[in-house]
């Protein structure tokens, strides 16, 4: 009896899985190509064939040939767009709907591993990990970056939840990395303990948004939002299994109140650890957010005369919750990187703030959503991809000049930093560059992404007047930030070396390194590449909601 | 008479909240990893349920699936970390970690 019914089923599941598993497998070569990487650095570590090849050489053309691949697929999707008209959707779901594959997909694959070549690059120059630790670290590096990508392109709660931890297990081991040292072993179990706590809580909401809504798939949480009648018992099962997903998401992250570990995580991490979990992690979470956030907005074409009770609420208390988050994130991570002497650290409370001014724009999309205003959602996500991608070269450049730096003078101490300025003129003026656009100042990429972030949040304004407080505040906020940033820059230029400090002297190709990442910084503030890059941030957020 | 949907639910939301009391409350590193297995666990219990209860079907039991596995995974890098924390400060009281702060 089973086995008659069970036949036509496995022939079934057969022939559904042979017609499209080829073209799945294709989309999915970039992940792929980093998997068969990883394999390729732990076979080389047990043969011993990693004393000729070195970890970074085969991590770095592994890493190259993901990047031609999923630049290959972003040149497919653009010259789709191209031929069709705009309201044309390129968007593709992989592996029986476990995965998306659309502009937002193709959009973060390229951020990802574009960082992901320009981190390798730094480890190689700065020579953390050593030779005999190479392969270990690379492995690491590029397991969490597979977990990020795998986040990026997620359209189910169990990829949600299984590419968070696959992105964090690896992470905690990084920070971890320099194991003889008490600050990183610290730092490490910090970040374990709270990691470990919020993923967990994230599986909780998970288990009761899914068996409330009767489906895991991200993409029909909204349709099934609006069937549910919101009020009562169901409508604060809801609310607390979405609340336990944004905690869980909040602490990758790092924002207030969330943001504990990231401080403490930073500073006991070496410099480049830090660097990559400042921005590919928060790059891949906030992809995260941004879909699991659209559909929890609920349905853009539910007519406003047919209000769905409780969705109403919903929505609106979620926006306005994230944007008070956003801006309790900048507030406090600015006050606190005021009093900071550890720049490491300084650096880890900018990046709880530069968080924080990104929610606004997550926020105003879940109003502008709500509201039906579909362009405007759409200008809110292509600002956060925007700020991403300028934020991408400022706090790389930031923490590849202290992990440089480092190098020179044996410390990460601002006081420290007097007088660098005329022993190594290059590297201070790429800092300078770095942070003054991580103010916001014009002419830099910082005030650029700073206005596309902002502007949308603004004009969500007239949906819901406390987006104009938060912009109020964001501003207040990027004024206080000038302070300490120009800190580390007076004792850069202006402070006098003390005798009998180290003294720096960069090789000419940590200056080239610097040079490259920093010119970026400078060309996405006054070139035409600010057109170039917010269109292909408006292709990457026009497949998002249909 | 089948055992309805709500008794499996309170099994797991006792264990959720003991697992996060655990975590809140004990100062050994081990324990609080005890506390965050019980919070998984608790998922699990409601995933299953639910696979059986409601429409979500079989993908709350593959979910509860990945995540066994991957709560075996989490387990030993948290312990390596644990040990590592160990042998560098003589304890693993995590109150003891006290050099980051600021």
């Amino acid at each position: 009896m089973l086995a008659n019914t069970s036949i036509p089923v496995f022939e079934q599941l057969f022939n559904e899985l042979t017609k499209t598993l080829p073209g799945d497998v294709f989309a999915f070569l970039p992940e792929l190509v980093l998997c068969g990487t990883v394999i390729a650095l732990l076979l080389g570590r047990l043969l011993g064939t990693d004393r000729w090849i070195p970890g970074h050489w085969t991590a770095l053309v592994g890493t190259l040939i993901a990047f031609g691949f999923s630049f290959n697929a972003a040149l497919g999707g653009i010259e789709l767009s191209s031929v069709e008209a705009t309201a044309e959707i390129s968007r593709s779901e992989l592996f029986s709907g476990l995965l998306i594959n659309d502009g937002m997909t193709i959009f973060f694959r390229l951020f990802l591993l574009l960082f992901l070549v320009l981190v390798i690059a730094l480890t190689v120059l700065s020579g953390i990990p050593d030779n005999e630790d190479g392969p270990d670290f690379y492995t690491l590096l590029l397991g969490a970056t597979i977990g990020m990508m795998l986040m990026v392109s997620a359209n189910h709660l169990l990829i949600l939840f299984l590419a968070v931890e696959m992105a964090s297990v690896p992470s905690y081991v990084l920070v971890g990395f320099l194991k003889g040292r008490r600050a990183s072993s610290e730092a490490a179990l910090k970040y374990v303990v709270y990691g470990a706590g919020a993923a967990g809580v994230m599986l909780y909401g998970t288990s009761l948004v899914a068996g409330l809504l009767g489906t895991a798939e991200i993409d029909q949480i909204a349709g099934k939002l609006s069937e549910l009648t919101l009020t009562g018992a169901t409508l604060r099962t809801i609310l607390l299994g979405v609340m336990m997903i944004l905690v869980g998401l909040a602490f990758k992250l790092s924002l207030v109140p969330f943001h504990f570990w990231c401080p403490d995580a930073f500073e006991g991490a070496p410099a480049e650890v830090g660097g990559f979990l400042s921005v590919a992690s928060k790059g891949a979470a906030f992809a995260l957010l941004i879909r699991v956030a659209g559909q929890l907005a609920g349905p853009a074409a539910v007519p406003p005369e047919i209000p769905v009770p409780g969705l109403e609420g919903l929505a609106i208390s979620l926006a306005i919750g994230l944007g008070l988050v956003g801006a309790a994130s900048s507030t406090f991570g600015n006050l606190a990187a005021y009093s900071q002497t550890n720049i490491k650290r300084l650096l880890a409370y900018s990046t709880i703030a530069h968080a924080g001014y990104m929610l606004l724009g997550v926020s105003a999309m879940i109003l502008a959503r709500h509201a039906g205003d579909t362009d405007l959602a759409r200008d809110c996500v292509s600002g956060v991809l925007f700020y991403l991608t300028v934020y991408l070269f400022m706090n790389l450049g930031a923490f590849a000049i202290v992990a440089l730096v480092r190098n020179q003078i044996y410390s990460e101490e601002i006081a420290d930093y007097k007088g660098l300025a005329k022993q190594a003129p290059l590297l201070c003026v790429a800092m300078a560059v770095c942070l003054f656009s991580l103010v916001g100042l014009p002419p830099l990429g910082g005030f650029v992404a700073k206005f596309f972030v902002l502007a949308p949040v603004w004009k969500a304004g007239d949906i819901h007047p406390a987006m104009w407080l938060l912009v109020g505040v964001a501003l207040l906020n990027t004024v206080f930030s000038l302070f300490y940033y120009l800190r580390i820059l007076v004792a850069m230029f202006i402070d006098d070396r003390p005798t009998g400090q180290p003294v720096a002297k960069p090789d000419s190709v940590d200056k080239l390194y610097v040079a490259l990442v920093s010119i970026p910084i400078l060309l996405l503030g006054a070139s035409p590449l600010i057109g170039k890059l917010s269109q292909a941030a408006e292709d990457a957020a026009r497949d998002l909601f249909l | 008479m089948e055992t309805p949907l709500a008794y499996y639910l309170f099994v797991g939301a006792v264990l959720f909240v003991s697992g996060i009391v655990c975590m809140a409350t004990k100062r050994n590193g081990i324990a609080v990893l005890m506390g965050v297995e019980l919070v998984l666990n608790g998922a699990n219990v409601n995933f299953v349920a639910f696979a059986h209860y409601t429409p979500l079907g079989l993908d709350g039991q593959i979910v509860s699936l990945f995540v066994i596995v991957l709560a075996a995974a989490e387990a030993a890098v948290a312990l390596a970390i644990a040990l590592n924390f160990y042998n560098n400060h003589q304890t693993i009281d995590v109150d003891r970690g006290d050099k980051l702060r600021g």
